[in-house]
Parts: structure tokens; C-alpha cells; sequence
């Protein structure tokens, strides 16, 4: 029965070949980047053979624990499509020792468990010099493809059935922002330190620590027998051997447990009244309208991407002051990129909608409407955004000059980047996350537009609103009149370009509404 | 239902005929100086899907005030049909005319003049189902007052009351249906599409649906319905079509495609594909 389970595995991969040309060059391409990091990461292990073991000892121990909490987070972080959840096998009536030990082998062949493997292996390059080490570092390279594998499959599991209702994983996509957040001021520390002098003592001092827990001890075991602390190895590798051994327990009980329970329904929350479409008028475009704002606040696929549009420029900025640039001058950066992402945001915005875009169609809503109502949540958040962020920055920059310069651009890039992608996601939607589902899982029809519409409509943005970004650059260079004109040309650009774009968009979907259901009903 | 007075012979309604006028011959002389417009008329429709034929050129002509019935079995081109007839999907050929407004050559006007309930097409579900009324009588040019009057009779005819301030994300498979219904009603349309109206509804809300559909054919509505359930097509319907493999192998009024036996009998004669059931004994020696 294991060997069954294995060959299904084999077979799904082999049929994952047995799809659109496209979809295999994304598999390939996926199989290429999995390759990619093999070969590099093996080449460093292969490399640390040749260093000293006090530099290889803490780089491997330290490395190896974050790539097995890598392998357990990332099925939590990206969207699950459990293809051997433990549930498909429910009905076949098989003994869960059998179930779990087959599940567990099977997910062996992936290709983050080639990956793994490929890494193990080297790690037993870089202990070949001493024979006792080496014979540690197999043993080592067996435990910790299986305690990756393992984790990963209890992460996935788990993931696949705690996310399983739909509010659940409205709630995990903003855990992941935040992790993202918090995460920047630790690499921000992390730059602080100087690599070149202290990295080895700040390495070796957290591998004193990564060594002795379940994750990083199966590394660090044949580091110490190379260091000569043969009883401080052969207690490692037993953590490492009782922390698999636990890991192949919870997997068993996780199991036995996921088979058996119901699955889980979330309790409906009530809400009172009509909420936007309150507020809006009455007329088509207001209730396209007040349907976009309830789905930019409701669902989690709209407030992800609105989440992260605060976040890219305070990375940047953090990226630029580690790189030593002065926080004044950085002041000026967010207002301008985060118009950049907000008008971007909405290029694919018919796609999002999937197949429930039949109701505008049925009900032959005009382009005009339909362009402005989507149009209108991006105008409410990105006004405000652009006047009184323009303020904020211009002050903390400390010379009001600017503010013209800085009013200009963004609204140059807010209004033509929303009248590109009134055109753009009429003319060319791509496949989407379906309602529904998380927000970080990959659409099911990839396909070969999808980045050169991102491409084409980010640069786009960008060279619209040229005219201001050049005149704002002038204005710091040459003179400050400049700034006068970068706010006319601005404002201007900005205003053309969004009349244009929704006057071509709606064109373009008065034109193509059968073809945007028929190609929303491929996604 | 009884049967509709004003309701003209529509077995014989082929393509080339104008819209029916006409003689009536199962009423009395008195009945029959008002014959019934038609209500939907389609012409030749044709949808290939690369090599595969959809729908292989379907004629059907649908007297208004009736409930039309569509049948066929799975993979037929019902919903394929249902689609272009309003004007979701493109027609490789042929024409389609509700009230004698054409739906491909002028959209705006024929699309005021349905309501459509699509199969296996999402809702907006994020919004709750009061939002989701009020947002497809807005779009359909209903006022605010109108739309709030009349979502309040559609919650309570189809049951929903309690449920319209709950996202239509978290409504059961029957009740999304009834609340995609009565958006479908909402705009008081002429003619009704209907793709699988009773599909994983329970039978007390079909029962409330049917009375509405009656009511509302007998108030000079039209109803157009597919459904794989027989039984109730044949109990509701005052005409129906058997669709099988994209070409209508039968059309009319009821008793008359029904030639003396049940519909599902004849609907099993026509569709073929019924198989004696011998050999497997195997499954009759249980494995333990």
C-alpha cells in the first residue's frame, strides 16, 4: 500500500507535465529555481570543506536550522493545494500507521525535498576531511531530509485544515504582513553588523545555541565531532534522532485525528444594513462603486494588496538608510510609491472578480459605469493619500518648496496609472487568486501574459508621469521654479490621462464584455 | 398547473415561421381572436468549442405566459444554449429574440427584458444578500426605494428574511440559488432564464418558487427552465424541449411530447444511452 501511495504521488507529477505548454515552462522554470538553489548552496558546502572548522562549524549549524524552518513555514505562508491530503484517502479504509508512513515517504518526492537532499549530501562533503565527522554527517544528512519532509507535511496538514474556513484565512494573510513587518527591523539589525570583522563571533555565539535545539542539532552534531567534541555530537545527533521520532508521532496522532474530524464551519457574522451602497448614490457607477469598497475591506485577496502598499516604502526606506542614505531626502519616497502600487493595484481588477462578472454583463452595464465604479475606491484612498501625504513628507523634508514637486508626481502617477489600468484590465485580464482563496496561492491557469502585463502596466505608470518626474528632478538640480512645473504638468498628465483611460477602457469593455466572461470562466 | 388558456400550439414552431400567429386548435373558437406573442425566439443557433459542437443548430420559439421546460442529459449544451440565449456567450451562428428585440444586435434593450439565473457562475459573495438585491436592481436601473420595497417581498417569498444580512459566501448551495432567483426577479423582467432553478434546493422552497413562477406566468410572464428532474419539469412546464447532443429532438406542449407515456420515459427513449443492466454479478459476491 506505501509503494501504491508512492507511484499516485509519481503519477500526479508525471500528469503535471500533461498540461498547456505554458504550464510546464512555469513547472520547469520552478524546477530550474529549486535546481538553482541546490547547486548553490551545495557548491558553499562543498566549499566550507577547505575553511577552518571554527568558520564552517557555526555558518552550517546556523544555516541548516533556518532552511528546516524555512521548509516548515512555507507551506503556511504559500497557498495550500494539499494534492495528498490524508482526507482523500479516507474512504479507502487503511490503517493510519500505513496511511501516515506512506503520506510521509510519498511527500519525499517534491521538489523542495529534492532540494533538501541535495543540501544533506553536501553537508557531508564539508565533514569528509575527518573520518568520525563523516560518518556523523550521513547519518546527520538522512535525519534531516526526513525532519523537513515530516515538518513540512504537519505544517501542511495542519494549515490545510485549520485554514479551512473561509475567515480563517481572511486571518492568516494579515499574519503574514505582519511577519513581513517584523521581520524588516530584524534584517535591519542584522545589516548592522559588521560581517567582515565580528560575523564569524556573532555566528558562532547563535550556533551555541541553534545546535542544542531540535532543528539545528542534526547540523550541528558532526560540526562538533570535526571540532573534536565527540560527546557533544553524539548527544546532538540523539536530539536530532528523538525530535524525528516525535515529529513521525505528531504526524501519526495529526493524522488519525484529521481523518476523523468534521470539517470545520465558521460561524457567520451579521451585517446590518446596506453598508456602502448606503452612502453612495443610487445610480449604477455609485453601486459598482460601493461593491468595490465592501470588497477592498471584506475580502482578504483586496486587503492584502492594500496592506502591503504601506509596507513596500517603509522596507525601502529601511533598505536605503542601512545603505547609509540621509532620512531626509528619504522622506520624499513614500508618498509617490505607494500612488505607484495603489493605481497599480486595480489593473486586473475585472479578473478578480471571476465569473461573477456575468451580473454586469446580464444586466448590460456600460463600460462608463463600470470603469468609474471600480475606479472610485482608489480615487478615495488615493486622494487623501496624495495632499495630505505630500504635506507630511514636505515637512519632514523640512523645506515646503518641494511640496509642489511632490503633489505633481503623485498625482501624475496616481491618476494616468489609474486611467492604464481602467484600459489594461478591460483589454488584457490574466487568470487571478479566485475569490476565495488565499490570497498568496498561485492562480490555477497560469499563464504567459500574466507578467507582461504587470511589466508593461508598472512601467507604463512610470513613463506617463515622466513629464513631472523629470520637471520635479530639474526642480531639485536647476531651479526651484521647476517645482511650479512639475506640478502643473502633474496635475495635467494626470487628469488627461485618467479621462482618456476610462473614456478608451470603456470602449474597449463595451466591446469585449462575452470575451471578459469567457475569459474569466478559464481562471 | 392548469393548463394556460391563451396558450397557442407550439409543437409544430420551427425557425422559419414569423413570430406565432398562429390558428389555435385545442380551445374553443371564443378563445381564439388574441393569439400569444412569443416571447423568445432562437434561430439556428450554432457554438462550436474548438472541435467539439455545442450546440448544433437549435430552433425554439417560447409563447410568452408559459413556463418552458428544457431538458437533456448531462453535457447536452442546456447551459451552452441558456448562455447565448442571454447573451453571456457568443453564438458562432444564429439569432436570438426576446419580444422581438435581438439580444446580440441590440443588447442594452433585449438584456432590460430578462432576468437570468446562470448555472455554475459565481456571485459576488462578499456581499451580504440584502447588498447583493439591492446591487443587481441598481445595476438594473431600479431606484432606491423600489429595490428596498421589493427585496423585503423577496426574502419573504423565497425565506430568506434572516439571512439577507449574512454574506452570500456563507449561505448553503440551496440558498445561494434562491437568493441568485430572486436577483434574477428583481427588475420585474418580462421573460425569466432559469439554468437549474431547482438544483439543491429543498422541495419546501421549490414548492414556494414554483407558486411564484406560476403566478407570475399567469400574470402574462414567460419562464424559461432547464432541470434534470422529470418529474417536476413535467408537473410544471406547459411546453417543454428535449435537448440531446446540441439538436432538439423534440418540442411542444407537454402532453404532446409526452405521446401517452411519462416525460422521463420518453425523454429515456429519445436520449438513448440506457443500458440493460446484466453482467457485473462480481458486485453481487460481497468481498467480505
Amino acid at each position: 500500500m506505501v509503494a501504491q501511495i508512492l507511484r499516485l504521488k509519481l503519477l500526479l507529477l508525471a500528469n503535471s507535465f500533461r498540461r498547456t505548454p505554458w504550464q510546464i515552462v512555469g513547472l520547469i522554470l520552478g524546477l530550474l529555481y529549486g535546481v538553482g538553489t541546490a547547486t548553490f548552496l551545495a557548491a558553499s558546502l562543498v566549499a566550507l570543506r577547505f575553511a577552518d572548522v571554527e568558520v564552517s562549524a557555526p555558518i552550517v549549524t546556523v544555516f541548516g536550522g533556518l532552511s528546516l524552518v524555512v521548509f516548515a513555514l512555507l507551506p503556511l505562508m504559500l497557498g495550500i493545494d494539499d494534492i495528498l491530503d490524508p482526507r482523500r484517502f479516507s474512504l479507502f479504509g487503511l490503517s493510519n500507521t500505513t496511511l501516515a508512513t506512506g503520506i510521509g515517504l510519498a511527500s519525499l518526492l517534491s521538489v523542495p525535498a529534492v532540494v533538501i537532499a541535495i543540501v544533506a549530501v553536501a553537508q557531508t562533503v564539508t565533514w569528509s576531511a575527518a573520518p568520525g565527522a563523516y560518518g556523523l554527517s550521513v547519518a546527520a544528512a538522512v535525519l534531516i531530509v526526513l525532519t523537513a519532509v515530516l515538518s513540512a507535511r504537519i505544517a501542511t496538514t495542519l494549515a490545510s485544515f485549520l485554514l479551512s474556513t473561509r475567515r480563517s484565512r481572511d486571518v492568516s494573510t494579515l499574519v503574514v504582513i505582519v511577519l513581513i513587518i517584523a521581520i524588516a527591523p530584524l534584517v535591519a539589525v542584522l545589516a548592522s553588523v559588521d560581517w567582515a570583522t565580528n560575523g564569524i563571533q556573532v555566528l558562532t555565539d547563535i550556533a551555541a545555541v541553534v545546535g542544542w535545539t531540535p532543528l539545528g542539532a542534526a547540523w550541528a552534531a558532526p560540526a562538533s565531532a570535526a571540532a573534536g567534541a565527540g560527546s557533544a555530537a553524539l548527544a546532538q545527533l540523539a536530539i536530532a534522532i528523538v525530535w524525528l521520532l516525535v515529529l513521525f508521532v505528531v504526524w501519526r496522532v495529526l493524522l488519525a485525528a484529521v481523518l476523523t474530524t468534521p470539517e470545520r464551519h465558521a460561524q457567520a457574522k451579521k451585517y446590518l444594513g446596506l453598508g456602502w451602497f448606503d452612502r453612495l448614490p443610487r445610480t449604477p457607477a455609485g453601486a459598482i462603486a460601493a461593491r468595490s469598497i465592501t470588497y477592498w475591506i471584506r475580502d482578504s485577496r483586496y486587503v492584502t494588496s492594500l496592506a502591503i502598499i504601506p509596507v513596500i516604502p517603509f522596507i525601502m526606506v529601511v533598505t536605503f538608510v542601512v545603505a547609509g542614505m540621509p532620512l531626509q531626502a528619504l522622506a520624499l519616497l513614500p508618498v509617490p510609491v505607494m500612488c505607484l502600487f495603489l493605481s497599480w493595484s486595480v489593473h486586473n481588477d475585472v479578473s478578480f472578480d471571476n465569473s461573477a462578472i456575468w451580473l454586469h454583463l446580464a444586466s448590460s452595464t456600460s463600460g462608463r459605469d463600470d470603469r468609474w465604479g471600480r475606479l472610485l475606491p482608489a480615487l478615495i484612498v488615493g486622494v487623501p493619500l496624495v495632499l495630505g501625504g505630500s504635506v507630511i513628507s514636505a515637512a519632514i523634508f523640512g523645506d515646503w518648496g518641494v511640496l509642489p514637486s511632490l503633489i505633481g508626481v503623485s498625482a501624475a502617477i496616481l491618476l494616468t496609472g489609474l486611467g492604464l489600468s481602467s484600459i489594461l484590465s478591460a483589454r488584457f485580464p490574466y487568470p487571478a487568486v479566485r475569490p476565495g482563496d488565499s490570497p498568496f496561492s498561485q492562480p490555477q491557469a497560469g499563464g504567459n501574459t500574466a507578467g507582461l502585463i504587470q511589466g508593461l502596466s508598472f512601467f507604463g505608470i512610470l513613463l506617463l508621469a515622466a513629464p513631472a518626474i523629470v520637471a520635479a528632478v530639474l526642480g531639485f538640480t536647476i531651479n526651484p521654479g521647476w517645482h511650479f512645473a512639475a506640478l502643473g504638468a502633474g496635475l495635467v498628465v494626470g487628469v488627461v490621462g485618467l479621462i482618456a483611460g476610462v473614456r478608451i477602457g470603456a470602449d474597449v469593455y463595451d466591446q469585449r464584455s462575452s470575451e471578459l466572461l469567457a475569459a474569466a470562466l478559464k481562471n | 398547473m392548469d393548463q394556460n388558456p391563451a396558450e397557442p400550439d407550439a409543437s409544430t414552431a420551427v425557425a422559419a415561421r414569423p413570430p406565432a400567429r398562429k390558428p389555435r386548435v385545442r380551445k374553443p373558437a371564443a378563445e381564439r381572436q388574441k393569439p400569444k406573442e412569443v416571447a423568445l425566439s432562437i434561430r439556428g443557433l450554432v457554438k462550436r468549442f474548438d472541435s467539439r459542437i455545442a450546440v448544433a443548430g437549435i430552433d425554439l420559439e417560447v409563447p410568452a405566459g408559459t413556463l418552458y421546460g428544457i431538458v437533456g442529459p448531462n453535457g447536452a449544451g442546456k447551459t451552452t444554449t441558456l448562455s447565448m440565449v442571454t447573451g453571456l456567450l457568443k453564438p458562432d451562428a444564429g439569432s436570438v429574440a426576446v419580444h422581438g428585440t435581438d439580444v446580440w444586435s441590440d443588447p442594452v434593450a433585449a438584456k432590460r427584458k430578462f432576468g437570468v439565473l446562470p448555472d455554475q457562475l459565481r456571485l459576488f459573495d462578499r456581499l451580504t444578500g440584502g447588498q447583493l438585491l439591492y446591487y443587481s436592481g441598481v445595476l438594473r436601473g431600479l431606484d432606491k426605494n423600489a429595490v428596498r420595497l421589493r427585496s423585503a417581498d423577496l426574502a419573504a417569498a423565497f425565506g430568506l428574511e434572516d439571512s439577507l444580512d449574512r454574506l452570500v459566501a456563507d449561505y448553503s448551495a440551496g440558498m445561494s440559488k434562491k437568493i441568485a432567483i430572486a436577483a434574477a426577479m428583481i427588475h420585474s423582467p418580462r421573460l425569466l432564464v432559469l439554468d437549474e432553478p431547482f438544483e439543491s434546493v429543498d422541495p419546501v422552497s421549490s414548492a414556494n418558487i414554483i407558486e411564484i413562477l406560476q403566478r407570475y406566468a399567469k400574470a402574462g410572464g414567460t419562464v424559461v427552465l432547464s432541470s434534470h428532474t422529470m418529474n417536476l419539469i413535467e408537473r410544471v412546464c406547459d411546453s417543454v424541449a428535449i435537448i440531446v447532443n446540441g439538436s432538439v429532438l423534440a418540442q411542444g406542449r407537454m402532453a404532446d411530447v409526452r405521446a401517452g407515456s411519462t416525460l422521463e420515459e420518453r425523454f429515456v427513449e429519445l436520449a438513448g444511452g440506457r443500458r440493460a443492466a446484466e453482467g457485473m454479478e462480481w458486485l453481487h459476491k460481497f468481498s467480505d
